[in-house]
C-alpha cells in the first residue's frame, strides 16, 4: 500500500471529518449554552442542503451566495422553533430536550419526504471548483480540498469568536454561571436564542457544503447524527476544541481504518468511543459533565 | 399488594386475555411484547433514572439468540427464550458497565451508540444473522401443544410475559428497588450512606436488559423470524416513546403507551400519508403538554373529577 | 381496521362505477366464476413512506386498481362473479409489520392474494405467512432469489425481476461490448452480496475478469464512497460495476462524476436502476450508463399506451414496479376466470406452467417448479437529455435478453415445495 494512495485516502477522511467537526461544534455550542442535546441536528444539516437546492432551483441563486443565505434561512427557522418549543424545556432534565428534538426530527424528515419524495434532488458542483488536482497517482476533486480548507477556517473563526471576543465571554459566562450572570443584569435569554441560531447555522452550513457531494434527500442526516453523538462523546461535550479536534481526528482514523479493513468502517467510530469511555470517561478534551 | 394494585392486575389480565379477540392476533401479540419491552425501559428510566436509548440491543440480542436456538436445536420456545434472556444479559453487562461511567444524557448517547454498533456487527456477520434477510423459518415449538397459529402462540407466551412483568414489579417493590430510587433521586447521598451505587446501577441495567431480552425472544419466535430491525436505533426510540407517553416511573405506563403507539401505527398508514409527521407531532405534544405521561395525567384527571364531585 | 375496509369499499364502489361507465366487452368465461366468499379481496403491501415509496408505494396500489377497472371494462362488472376490492397497507420496510399486516389481510379481510412487497426481509416474512395460510402471494418488488429458492412454497410467486436476471443481462452485455476487466463495488448486505455473486459469475462466464470486488458499509452512515472510487481510479478497470441502490446509488454516481472516472476510461455499469434514481441524479449525469431492467415504458407502443394511461392518472411515468403490479393483478384475475374460482389451490394450478404475453411480460412462462415467472429482460442505456423526446424519456433499449438467459437455472434454485 503506497504512501501516496494512503495520503489521498487521508484527505477523504478529512472531508468526512470536516462534517463531523462542523456538526459536533454546533451540537456542543447548543448544549453548552442551552443544556439541550439537539437530536434534530442531522435534520438541520439536511435542511441546509435543501435550502441550497431550493435557492438554486427556485431563485437561481448559486453555491457561493447559498453558503451565506441557506444557513441564515435555516437559522431563522431555528429561532422560531426555539422560541415556540425549545424554551419550554430549558429548566428540565436534558432528557426532555432530547425527546423533544427527537420528535422534531421525525416531523421534519417526514414532512420533507412528503414534499420532495425520498429519492433526492440533484445539485451540481460549483463550476469554479469542479476541476481536479493531480495528487500523485490520482486526480483529486478540488471541491473536496475546498471543503477541508473552508471548514477549518470556519472552526477557527468560531473558536476565535468564543475565546477571544466579548460576545464569546458573555456566552461562556451564561453557560457556566447562568444565574450570576443574570443577576449582574446581563440579558442572557437574548443571547440564548442567538447562540442556538448560530449552532443551527453551522449545521446548515455543513449541509450546503455537502450538497454537491452527497445525495440531497430527506434522510441524509439520519444516520450521521448518531455518528455525531459518538464524536461528541469522544471529544467531550462542552469543549469547542474537543468537538473540532475529535471530528477531524475521527474522520481521518475511520477512513484509514477502512482502508485496512473495509468491513470495520461502520463500527470503528463506536469502537473508538468504547475505548475512550474506558480510558477517559469525560472525553479526550472533556471538561464538564451533565448533571 | 394494595387493593388498587390488585384491581389493576385483574383488569390487566382480563385485557390481556381478551386482546386477540378484540384485535387481530398478530397485532395483539405485538402489543403484548412491546408492552413488556417498554416496562423494561421504564424500570431503568423511571426507577433508575437512566435513559437507555439503545435498549434494542437487548431486545434484538435476545431475539436473535432465541431465534437461532429455536431453529438450530428445535428447542421449545420457553427454553429458547431462556437462552435469549441469557444473551441479552451478557450484552447488558459490558454495555451497562461502560454506559454508567457517564450520567444523564451522555449515558443515553452512549447506549445509543453501542446499540448501533451491535446493529452493524449483526449486519456484517451475515453467516450467523442472515444479514438483511434475517433468520427465517424460526419454529414455534411447545411439546404436546400446537402453537403455530399466532393466536395459540399468544396464549402460550402470555404466562412468560406475566412472569416478566411480575419480575419487574418485584424489583421495583423491593429493598433493591428502593435503593435504586434513592440513587436516582440523589446519588451522592446514597453513596454517603454507604451504598455501592455503581453496582446497583449495573445490576438494574442487566436486569432491565434481561426483561427486554425475554420480550425480544418471544417476539422473534412469534414472528417466525429475527431481522435487523430488532436492533435498529429507531426501535429503541419507539420503546422510549411508549414509556414517556404512558408515564415514566409508573411501570405500567409503558404498556399503555405500547398499545396506543401500535394501534396508532396500525391505523395511521391508511389515514395519513405521513406517519412520521404525526408521530413526531405527538411526541412533541407529549413533551410539552403531558410530560408526566398519560397514566399519571389520567390519574390526576380522575382524582380531579372525584374531588369535584366530593367537594360539590 | 374499519377505516381500511371503509376506504377500500369506497374504492371498490368507485372502481365499479368506472367499470360500469365503459362498455363491457369480452366473452364470459366458459363456466361462471364462483368466489369462495362472494367477493374478491386483493391486498397490496409495500413501503409507502420510506425508501421505496416513490418507485412502488401508493402508485403501485393505483396500478392494481387500474387493472381492476380495466378488467371490469373488458369483461363486465360481474367478471369474477362478485365485487373486487383492493386493500393496502404500509409495511414501513419492517418485516414484523409486514408479517402482521399479511396475517391481518388473509385472516381478517379474507384477502385471496397479496402483491408487491419490497425489502427482502419483509418479502420473505410474507412468503412464510402465505405458505402457512395457504393463500396466494405474488411478490414483485423484492430482488432476493430466496423467494424462489430457500423460502419458496406452493403459494408464493416471484414476478418481475431478481438479482440473477440483473446480473445475467448487464454482466453479459457489458463484458462482451464495453470491457472485460471489472471492479465491483456493492453494498454490504444480502441484496448487494447476492448481486456481487451473480455479477461475478456472469462476468466470468462471458469471458471477463473481476479484478476485485469491495463492499461498502450498509447502511451507509456518511454517504461517502470516495474511498472505493479512489481505489477504482488506482486499479483502472475497464468497467466499474456498482450494485448500490436508491440513495446510495445517487451518491456513488455523483462521486463517480466528481472523481472524473469516466474521463479515465472507466465505464459505469449499474446493477439495479429505477427511473426515480435517474430523476434524483439528473439524466445528463448518468448518460451512457448501462443497466438491465424488465421493462422500459417507452420500449414499444403497447408499453407506451399503458404508460400514457398511468401518466394521466398519477402524473408520472411508471417504473417497472408499477407496471408489474398491474400486469400481475391482471394475470391473477385471468387465472381466476380460467379456474372458475379464487380458491388458492385451483388458481395455483392455473398459474403453474402458464405461458403468456402482455405489455409488461414478453415470452412469459410461470415455472411450476419454483414459481419464478420467466420472461425477457432488456438491456437499457440512459440517454442524454438532448435525445429525450419528453420529460421522463430517460432510456433507450440496446437489446433483449431472452427469458432463458435471464432466469436462474432450476438446478441452482434449491426449491423444495
Amino acid at each position: 500500500m503506497d504512501l501516496g494512495y494512503l495520503s489521498v485516502q487521508l484527505f477523504n477522511g478529512l472531508v468526512n471529518g470536516a462534517f463531523y467537526a462542523l456538526l459536533s461544534l454546533g451540537l456542543a455550542i447548543i448544549f453548552g449554552v442551552l443544556g439541550v442535546v439537539n437530536f434534530a441536528h442531522g435534520a438541520v444539516y439536511m435542511l441546509g442542503a435543501f435550502a441550497a437546492y431550493l435557492l438554486l432551483q427556485q431563485v437561481g441563486i448559486g453555491f457561493w451566495p447559498a453558503l451565506l443565505l441557506a444557513p441564515l434561512g435555516v437559522a431563522l427557522l431555528g429561532v422560531i422553533v426555539e422560541r415556540l418549543l425549545l424554551r419550554r424545556v430549558y429548566g428540565l432534565d436534558p432528557l426532555y430536550g432530547f425527546l423533544l428534538t427527537y420528535g422534531l426530527t421525525l416531523f421534519i424528515q417526514d414532512a420533507m419526504r412528503l414534499r420532495f419524495g425520498i429519492q433526492g434532488q440533484p445539485y451540481p458542483t460549483p463550476t469554479e471548483l469542479s476541476a481536479s488536482v493531480s495528487l500523485g497517482v490520482v486526480g483529486y476533486p478540488v471541491y473536496r480540498l475546498f471543503v477541508i480548507a473552508f471548514s477549518i477556517a470556519m472552526c477557527a473563526a468560531v473558536w476565535f469568536l468564543i475565546e477571544r471576543t466579548r460576545l464569546g465571554m458573555v456566552v461562556r459566562a451564561a453557560t457556566e454561571r447562568g444565574e450570576l450572570t443574570r443577576a449582574l443584569g446581563i440579558d442572557v435569554d437574548r443571547w440564548v436564542t442567538a447562540v442556538f441560531a448560530f449552532g443551527i447555522a453551522l449545521a446548515a452550513l455543513a449541509g450546503v457544503l455537502a450538497a454537491p457531494m452527497r445525495n440531497v434527500a430527506p434522510l441524509m442526516g439520519s444516520e450521521l447524527i448518531i455518528l455525531t453523538f459518538a464524536v461528541v462523546v469522544i471529544g467531550g461535550m462542552g469543549s469547542i476544541v474537543g468537538a473540532v479536534a475529535a471530528g477531524f481526528l475521527i474522520g481521518a482514523l475511520a477512513s484509514l481504518g477502512a482502508v485496512w479493513s473495509p468491513a470495520l468502517e461502520n463500527v470503528i467510530v463506536f469502537a473508538l468511543m468504547a475505548v475512550v469511555l474506558l480510558v477517559r470517561p469525560a472525553g479526550l478534551f472533556g471538561a464538564r459533565e451533565a448533571t | 399488594m394494595r387493593r388498587r394494585d390488585l384491581a389493576f392486575l385483574a383488569l390487566g389480565i382480563v385485557v390481556a386475555l381478551a386482546l386477540p379477540r378484540v384485535l387481530y392476533s398478530a397485532l395483539a401479540l405485538r402489543i403484548l411484547l412491546w408492552a413488556l419491552f417498554a416496562v423494561s425501559v421504564d424500570l431503568l428510566l423511571g426507577y433508575g433514572g437512566m435513559l437507555s436509548f439503545g435498549h434494542a440491543a437487548f431486545w434484538g440480542g435476545g431475539g436473535y439468540a432465541a431465534a437461532l436456538l429455536a431453529k438450530t436445536f428445535e428447542l421449545p420456545f420457553p427454553l429458547a427464550a431462556l437462552g435469549g434472556i441469557a444473551c441479552a444479559m451478557l450484552l447488558a453487562a459490558p454495555i451497562g458497565y461502560l454506559a454508567i461511567r457517564r450520567r444523564g444524557i451522555y449515558l443515553a448517547m452512549v447506549t445509543l451508540a453501542f446499540a448501533q454498533m451491535l446493529f452493524y456487527v449483526a449486519n456484517e456477520w451475515r453467516g450467523l444473522t442472515g444479514g438483511e434477510n434475517g433468520v427465517q423459518g424460526v419454529p414455534k415449538i411447545l411439546p404436546g401443544l400446537s402453537v403455530g397459529r399466532t393466536a395459540d402462540f399468544y396464549y402460550a407466551a402470555l404466562p412468560l410475559v406475566l412472569v416478566g412483568l411480575f419480575v419487574a414489579y418485584r424489583i421495583v417493590h423491593s429493598p433493591f428497588g428502593h435503593v435504586l430510587v434513592s440513587i436516582r433521586d440523589n446519588e451522592a447521598r446514597a453513596q454517603a450512606l454507604g451504598y455501592p451505587t455503581q453496582r446497583y446501577k449495573l445490576i438494574a441495567f442487566v436486569l432491565s436488559g434481561g426483561i427486554a431480552g425475554l420480550a425480544g425472544s418471544l417476539y422473534a419466535i412469534g414472528n417466525s423470524f429475527a431481522s435487523l430491525d430488532l436492533l435498529h436505533w429507531t426501535t429503541s426510540g419507539s420503546a422510549v416513546l411508549m414509556t414517556v407517553l404512558g408515564g415514566m416511573g409508573t411501570l405500567w405506563g409503558g404498556a399503555v403507551g405500547a398499545a396506543i403507539v401500535l394501534l396508532l401505527e396500525d391505523s395511521l398508514s391508511s389515514v395519513t400519508e405521513a406517519p412520521g409527521v404525526v408521530t413526531g407531532a405527538i411526541l412533541i405534544a407529549i413533551v410539552l403538554g403531558f410530560r408526566r405521561g398519560l397514566l399519571p395525567e389520567a390519574g390526576r384527571a380522575i382524582e380531579w373529577v372525584a374531588l369535584r364531585r366530593r367537594g360539590g | 381496521m374499519k377505516r381500511v375496509i371503509a376506504l377500500a369499499m369506497v374504492a371498490a364502489v368507485m372502481a365499479a362505477a368506472c367499470g360500469a361507465a365503459a362498455p363491457s366487452g369480452g366473452g364470459a368465461p366458459a363456466t361462471a366464476v364462483k368466489l369462495t366468499s362472494g367477493k374478491l379481496v386483493m391486498g397490496v403491501i409495500n413501503d409507502q413512506s420510506g425508501v421505496y415509496a416513490d418507485l412502488s408505494g401508493k402508485n403501485a396500489v393505483e396500478a392494481v386498481k387500474m387493472a381492476v377497472e380495466d378488467f371490469k371494462a373488458k369483461y363486465g362488472d360481474n367478471a369474477l362473479g362478485g365485487q373486487i376490492e383492493v386493500i393496502t397497507a404500509d409495511h414501513q420496510n419492517k418485516p414484523d409489520v409486514a408479517s402482521s399486516k399479511a396475517q391481518e389481510f388473509y385472516e381478517r379481510n379474507n384477502a385471496s392474494v397479496i402483491f408487491d412487497v419490497p425489502t427482502s426481509s419483509a418479502a420473505l416474512a410474507i412468503a412464510k405467512v402465505a405458505g402457512d395460510q395457504k393463500r396466494l402471494y405474488i411478490n414483485i418488488t423484492a430482488a432476493t432469489t430466496d423467494l424462489t429458492g430457500a423460502s419458496c412454497n406452493k403459494y408464493t410467486f416471484h414476478y418481475a425481476y431478481d438479482t440473477y436476471m440483473l446480473a445475467a443481462g448487464t454482466g453479459k452485455w457489458v463484458t462482451e461490448n464495453l470491457g472485460k476487466q471489472w471492479y465491483i463495488i456493492y453494498p454490504n448486505y444480502a441484496f448487494g452480496q447476492d448481486m456481487e455473486k451473480s455479477f461475478r459469475s456472469a462476468v466470468t462466464k462471458f469471458g471477463g475478469n473481476v479484478i476485485q470486488s469491495d463492499g461498502s458499509p450498509f447502511p451507509n452512515q456518511t454517504g461517502d464512497f470516495s474511498q472505493l472510487l479512489l481505489k477504482a481510479g488506482q486499479l483502472k478497470p475497464q468497467v466499474l460495476g456498482a450494485m448500490q441502490a436508491g440513495g446510495d446509488l445517487v451518491n456513488v454516481v455523483k462521486q463517480y462524476n466528481e472523481f472524473k472516472l469516466k474521463d479515465q476510461g472507466i465505464k459505469l455499469a449499474i446493477g439495479l436502476l429505477f427511473d426515480t434514481d435517474i430523476t434524483a441524479i439528473g439524466q445528463d449525469n448518468m448518460a451512457g450508463v448501462v443497466y438491465t431492467t424488465p421493462w422500459v415504458w417507452s420500449m414499444d407502443d403497447q408499453a407506451k399506451s399503458f404508460a400514457d394511461k398511468f401518466l394521466k392518472r398519477t402524473g408520472i411515468r411508471p417504473t417497472f414496479a408499477h407496471a408489474a403490479n398491474y400486469s400481475a393483478a391482471w394475470q391473477y384475475m385471468e387465472a381466476i376466470r380460467r379456474a372458475g374460482t379464487d380458491d388458492a389451490d385451483a388458481v395455483v394450478k392455473q398459474l403453474e406452467g402458464y405461458k403468456f404475453n402482455d405489455f409488461f411480460i414478453r415470452n412469459g412462462q410461470i415455472r411450476a417448479e419454483d414459481h419464478w415467472v420467466m420472461h425477457d429482460a432488456l438491456l437499457a442505456q440512459v440517454k442524454p437529455s438532448s435525445e429525450a423526446k419528453e420529460k421522463f424519456d430517460y432510456s433507450k433499449v440496446l437489446g433483449t435478453i431472452p427469458a432463458d438467459t435471464a432466469s436462474r437455472p432450476l438446478a441452482d434454485a434449491n426449491c423444495k415445495k
